[in-house]
C-alpha cells in the first residue's frame, strides 16, 4: 500500500510540473501573438492616414489631369480595395489570407499611384501646384511610416513563430490553436511585370 | 516624508511583506500537511492486523519534509515564474489584463485628451512619459499603474473612464496614479504580484486535480472493483478537494497581505494627488462618478484578483470595505478629500461630451510665470533644498510649465516624436553638435548606417530642435519615450547603435551628449531585456566616493571655465556630503569613467541618493546662478540616478 501511494504522489508532482510548464508556454504564446497584434495595429494607422491622403490627392489631380479619368480611377478603385483589404486585416492580424490580400492590394495600390505620378510629369502645372506638392510630401512620409511599422510587425511575427515552432512549445501550440502568422509582404507590381532583360 | 524618504519607507514596507509571507507560507505547509494525513488514513485500508501509522499519530517527520518541500517548491516555482514573466516591466500587466496600447496619433478625441493629461504630468514629475493602455472591455470606471520604475512604467485606463470622467476628473486618477508611480507604490505593488502567485496557483491546481479526478475516477469504477482501486481514487479525491482548500487558505492570506499593504496606501494617494493638482474636485469628481455607477470600478477580466491592489477602485466593485479589501471605502474616500459630502452618490452618471478644446490644457487663471522669462539663456538662482523638496511632489505650476512647454514646441517635432519613425530622427537630431564641423562628422558617420529617409529626416528636424531652448530638450526625450518602446527589438539594437555612433562621431566627452544618451538608453534597456531594473546595492557613502568625485568633476567642470571656480563648485558639491576630494581634471574623465560612476552611484539606496543628488545641485549652484544648460545636466543626470525632477524652470 505504501508503494502505491508515494508512486500516486510521484505521479501528483511530475503533474503539477507539467501544468506549470504548460501554463508557461501558454503565456509566453499570447504575449508574442499580442505584441505583433500590437504592432499591426502601428501599421494600420499609418495605412489609415494614406488612404485618407488619396481622395485629396485624387482631386487636386482631376482639376489639371481633365482627360486622364482611367489613371485616376484606377486609384480610387485600388484604394478602395486595399482600405477594405485594411480593415480585414485589423480584425485578424496575421491570418493568412488577410494578409496576402492586404499585401496585394497594397501592391496594385502602388504600383496605381507609381503610374499616376508618371503621369504627371506630362503636367507642369500640376506638378508646380503646392497642394500637390504637400499632399505627395505627405505620402511620402506616411509610406516611410508604413515601411518602418511593416518592419517591426515583421520582426514580431518572426519572433511568435520561431517561438511557435520550438520544442516542446511546438507540442502544445496546436491544442491551443496558435496558428503561424504571416509576415506582410508587398507584392510589387512591377517585380512582377519587369522584363527579364539579357546581354 | 520627502521623496527619498517615501522611497525607504516603501522598501521597509517591502521588507515587512515578506515576513507576511513567509508566515503565509508556513500556515499552507500545516495546512496541506494535514490534508495529507487525513489522505493517508483514509487510504490506509482497514489491513487486520497492521495498523494504519497515519491514523495512529499526527506527526511523521519524514511526511512533514516531503509536504514541506514539496509545497515550498511549488511556491516558490509559480511566485519564480510570474516575476519573471513581470521582469520586462508593467506591460506585462497591461497586456495581461487585455490592454490595448492607445496609438499617439489616435483620432479619438477621448484617447488623445487622455494622452495630453499624461504627457503633462510625465514632464512635471520629470519622468519618461509612460505608455497608456484602455482596457475596452470594462465598462466601469477604473485605472492602474504598474512598473519597476518610473522608466518602466505604463498606465492602463478602463473603457468607462475615457467615457464618464471630464478632464480634470482624469486629471484627478492620473494624479493619484503618478503619485503611486512616485512614492514607491507602484514596485512594491507589481512585486507583490510575482511573490503571491505561488500562492494563488495552489486554487488552480485543486481544480485541475478535481477534474482529472472525476474522468479517471469513472474509468476505474467501472474496471476495477477491488477495494484498493476504489480507495486510489478516494485518494486524490481528497488531494484535489484538499488541494483546492490550501488554495483557498492561500487565496485568504493572499488578499489579507494585500489588503495590509495597499489600502491605507490609497489614502494616501488621494491626497497627493490633490497636492499635485490643487483640484480637489478632480478626483472627488471621480470617485462620486464610481460611486453613482452599477458597474462602479469593477474589472471584468478574470485576472483581476492578481492585480486588484494596482487598481484606483476596488476591483471587485465594491464600494464597502473589510478585513480583506484592498481599498477604503469609497464614501470616506470622498469625505477626505471634500468633507462636505453627504454621503449620497449621484444618481445618474452621464457620459461627457468632449469638447476639441478640451483636449489640450486649459489656461488656469492662476497667474503663472511666463514661459518666456525662463530659460532662453536666462539665468534662475537656484535654491537647492528647494529643488530637493520638490522631487516626487511636483505641484500645478509644474503641470502648468509642462502644459506650455509641450504647446511652444514646434508641432512637426511633437509630432516626430510621438511616432516610432520620427522619435529616432528627433533623438539623432538632438545628438547633433552645434559645431558645424563636428555635425558634419556625425552626419556622414550616420549617414551609411541609417537608412537614407531616417536620415533625411534627422536633417530636416534639426534646424527646428536646434532652435529650441534647453530647458525644453529634456523633456522632448521624455516625450519621446512612448514611441521609442514600439521599435521592435532588431529595431531598438539598430537605432541604439546608432546613437552610440553619434556620440563617438565628434569625438568630445560631451556632458550633456552623453547624459542624454545614458538617460535614454537606461530607460529602453531594461524594457528592451538588455538590462536588469535596479537595485540597491549600497547604503554607505564610502565605496561609492571615487564615482561622485568623477562626477562632480564633470558637472564643475561643465558649469565654469575659469579654474578657480572650477574647484568652488566641486569643493561646494563634496562640502555637501561632508568629505573632501581631488578634483579630477577634465582629461581624466572619460565617457567610460563617467559612465561606470553613474551606474554605480544608481545603486545607491534612497538616503544616499539624496545626499548625492544635493552634492550635484549644490556644485552646480555654486556659481549663484543656474543656465539652463546646468539645469539640464542635473536633470539628466537625475535621470540616470533613477530620481524624478520636475523641470528646474518650473521652479517659481
Amino acid at each position: 500500500m505504501g508503494a502505491l501511494i508515494w508512486i500516486l504522489i510521484a505521479f501528483a508532482v511530475i503533474f503539477v510540473l507539467l501544468v506549470l510548464m504548460v501554463v508557461g508556454i501558454y503565456n509566453k504564446l499570447v504575449a508574442l501573438k499580442n505584441r505583433f497584434k500590437n504592432a499591426f495595429a502601428q501599421i494600420d494607422v499609418q495605412l489609415k492616414r494614406r488612404y485618407d491622403l488619396i481622395p485629396n490627392l485624387v482631386e487636386v489631380a482631376k482639376g489639371y489631369m481633365k482627360h486622364e479619368r482611367g489613371t485616376l480611377e484606377a486609384v480610387i478603385q485600388a484604394r478602395n480595395q486595399a482600405a477594405a483589404a485594411g480593415q480585414q486585416a485589423a480584425q485578424n492580424p496575421g491570418d493568412p489570407a488577410a494578409m496576402k490580400s492586404l499585401g496585394s492590394a497594397e501592391g496594385q495600390l502602388t504600383g496605381a499611384l507609381g503610374r499616376l505620378f508618371a503621369l504627371s510629369e506630362n503636367y507642369p502645372d500640376l506638378k508646380a501646384n503646392q497642394n500637390m506638392l504637400s499632399l505627395q510630401e505627405e505620402l511620402s512620409s506616411t509610406e516611410n511610416k508604413v515601411a518602418f511599422s511593416r518592419q517591426a510587425y515583421n520582426d514580431a511575427v518572426m519572433r511568435y513563430n520561431t517561438a511557435r515552432e520550438t520544442f516542446p512549445n511546438v507540442i502544445f501550440a496546436g491544442m491551443f490553436n496558435f496558428h503561424e502568422a504571416d509576415l506582410f509582404e508587398i507584392e510589387e507590381e512591377q517585380q512582377r511585370e519587369a522584363p527579364k532583360v539579357s546581354f | 516624508m520627502d521623496f527619498f524618504e517615501q522611497q525607504a519607507d516603501a522598501r521597509r514596507r517591502s521588507g515587512r511583506l515578506i515576513v507576511y509571507f513567509i508566515l503565509a507560507v508556513v500556515a499552507i505547509v500545516l495546512a496541506v500537511y494535514f490534508v495529507a494525513l487525513i489522505a493517508l488514513s483514509m487510504a490506509g485500508g482497514d489491513r487486520p492486523g497492521v495498523p494504519n501509522p497515519y491514523a495512529e499519530s499526527p506527526w511523521h517527520p519524514g511526511l512533514f519534509a516531503l509536504v514541506a518541500l514539496a509545497t515550498i517548491g511549488l511556491i516558490f516555482l509559480g511566485s519564480l515564474y510570474k516575476i519573471s514573466q513581470l521582469s520586462s516591466g508593467g506591460e506585462a500587466v497591461a497586456l495581461m489584463l487585455g490592454g490595448r496600447l492607445i496609438d499617439s496619433q489616435t483620432r479619438d478625441l477621448a484617447e488623445r485628451r487622455l494622452l495630453n493629461v499624461v504627457e503633462e504630468m510625465a514632464l512635471a514629475s520629470g519622468t519618461p512619459v509612460p505608455p497608456v493602455y484602455v482596457m475596452d472591455n470594462e465598462p466601469s470606471i477604473n485605472a492602474f499603474a504598474a512598473g519597476h520604475e518610473p522608466g518602466d512604467a505604463v498606465i492602463g485606463v478602463s473603457r468607462g473612464s475615457l467615457e464618464y470622467l471630464n478632464r480634470d476628473e482624469l486629471q484627478g486618477v492620473m494624479a493619484h496614479e503618478f503619485s503611486h508611480i512616485l512614492n514607491g507604490d507602484m514596485r512594491t505593488n507589481l512585486r507583490l504580484v510575482g511573490i503571491l502567485h505561488g500562492i494563488l496557483i495552489l486554487a488552480i491546481l485543486g481544480w485541475f486535480v478535481l477534474r482529472s479526478t472525476a474522468f479517471s475516477g469513472h474509468r476505474s469504477r467501472r474496471s476495477s472493483s477491488s477495494k484498493e482501486g476504489g480507495g486510489a481514487v478516494a485518494v486524490i479525491l481528497v488531494v484535489g478537494v484538499g488541494l483546492l482548500v490550501v488554495g483557498s487558505i492561500g487565496l485568504f492570506f493572499g488578499k489579507l497581505i494585500k489588503s495590509a499593504v495597499s489600502r491605507q496606501r490609497e489614502y494616501l494617494a488621494d491626497a497627493s494627488a490633490v497636492q499635485f493638482t490643487r483640484l480637489p474636485e478632480g478626483i472627488a469628481g471621480a470617485l462620486k462618478k464610481i460611486g453613482g455607477r452599477k458597474e462602479s470600478s469593477k474589472i471584468e477580466d478574470a485576472h483581476a484578483e492578481e492585480v486588484s491592489h494596482m487598481f484606483f477602485g476596488n476591483a471587485f466593485g465594491s464600494l464597502q470595505s473589510n478585513l480583506l479589501s484592498t481599498h477604503p471605502p469609497l464614501a470616506e474616500r470622498v469625505r477626505r478629500i471634500d468633507p462636505s459630502f453627504d454621503g449620497n452618490f449621484p444618481k445618474r452618471v452621464k457620459p461627457v461630451k468632449i469638447a476639441a478644446d478640451e483636449v489640450g490644457a486649459k489656461p488656469r487663471k492662476k497667474p503663472g510665470k511666463p514661459l518666456e522669462a525662463i530659460g532662453a539663456g536666462g539665468t534662475t538662482p537656484l535654491d537647492p533644498t528647494g529643488v530637493l523638496r520638490r522631487i516626487g511632489l511636483p505641484g500645478m505650476e509644474a503641470i502648468l510649465y509642462a502644459a506650455a512647454l509641450l504647446e511652444s514646441m514646434p508641432e512637426p517635432v511633437r509630432n516626430a516624436a510621438h511616432e516610432p519613425y520620427g522619435a529616432r530622427a528627433v533623438i539623432y537630431a538632438l545628438l547633433l553638435d552645434r559645431d558645424p564641423q563636428m555635425r558634419q562628422k556625425q552626419l556622414d558617420a550616420l549617414r551609411p548606417k541609417a537608412e537614407e529617409l531616417s536620415y533625411r529626416e534627422t536633417e530636416r528636424l534639426a534646424p527646428q530642435i536646434d532652435r529650441l531652448p534647453d530647458e525644453a530638450r529634456v523633456p522632448l526625450i521624455e516625450t519621446t519615450f512612448p514611441a521609442l518602446k514600439k521599435l521592435s527589438p532588431e529595431q531598438y539594437t539598430r537605432f541604439r547603435e546608432n546613437v552610440e555612433l553619434l556620440i563617438a562621431a565628434d569625438e568630445q566627452v560631451d556632458l550633456l551628449e552623453y547624459t542624454i544618451h545614458s538617460m535614454l538608453l537606461r530607460n529602453l534597456d531594461v524594457q528592451f531585456g538588455r538590462a536588469k531594473p535596479l537595485a540597491v546595492r549600497h547604503h554607505r557613502l564610502d565605496p561609492l566616493l571615487p564615482s561622485l568625485v568623477a562626477v562632480l568633476s564633470m558637472l564643475a567642470h561643465a558649469g565654469q571655465t575659469d579654474e578657480a571656480d572650477v574647484r568652488r563648485a566641486f569643493d561646494k558639491g563634496m562640502a555637501e556630503v561632508g568629505r573632501s576630494g581631488t578634483l579630477q581634471s577634465k582629461s581624466e574623465g572619460s565617457l567610460r569613467n563617467l559612465d561606470a560612476a553613474l551606474k554605480s552611484l544608481a545603486e545607491a539606496g534612497p538616503k544616499l541618493k539624496k545626499q548625492i543628488l544635493a552634492a550635484c545641485v549644490a556644485c552646480v549652484a555654486a556659481d549663484g546662478k543656474v543656465t539652463p544648460r546646468e539645469g539640464e545636466l542635473v536633470q539628466a543626470v537625475a535621470a540616470m540616478l533613477g530620481v524624478p525632477v520636475p523641470p528646474i524652470g518650473a521652479q517659481a
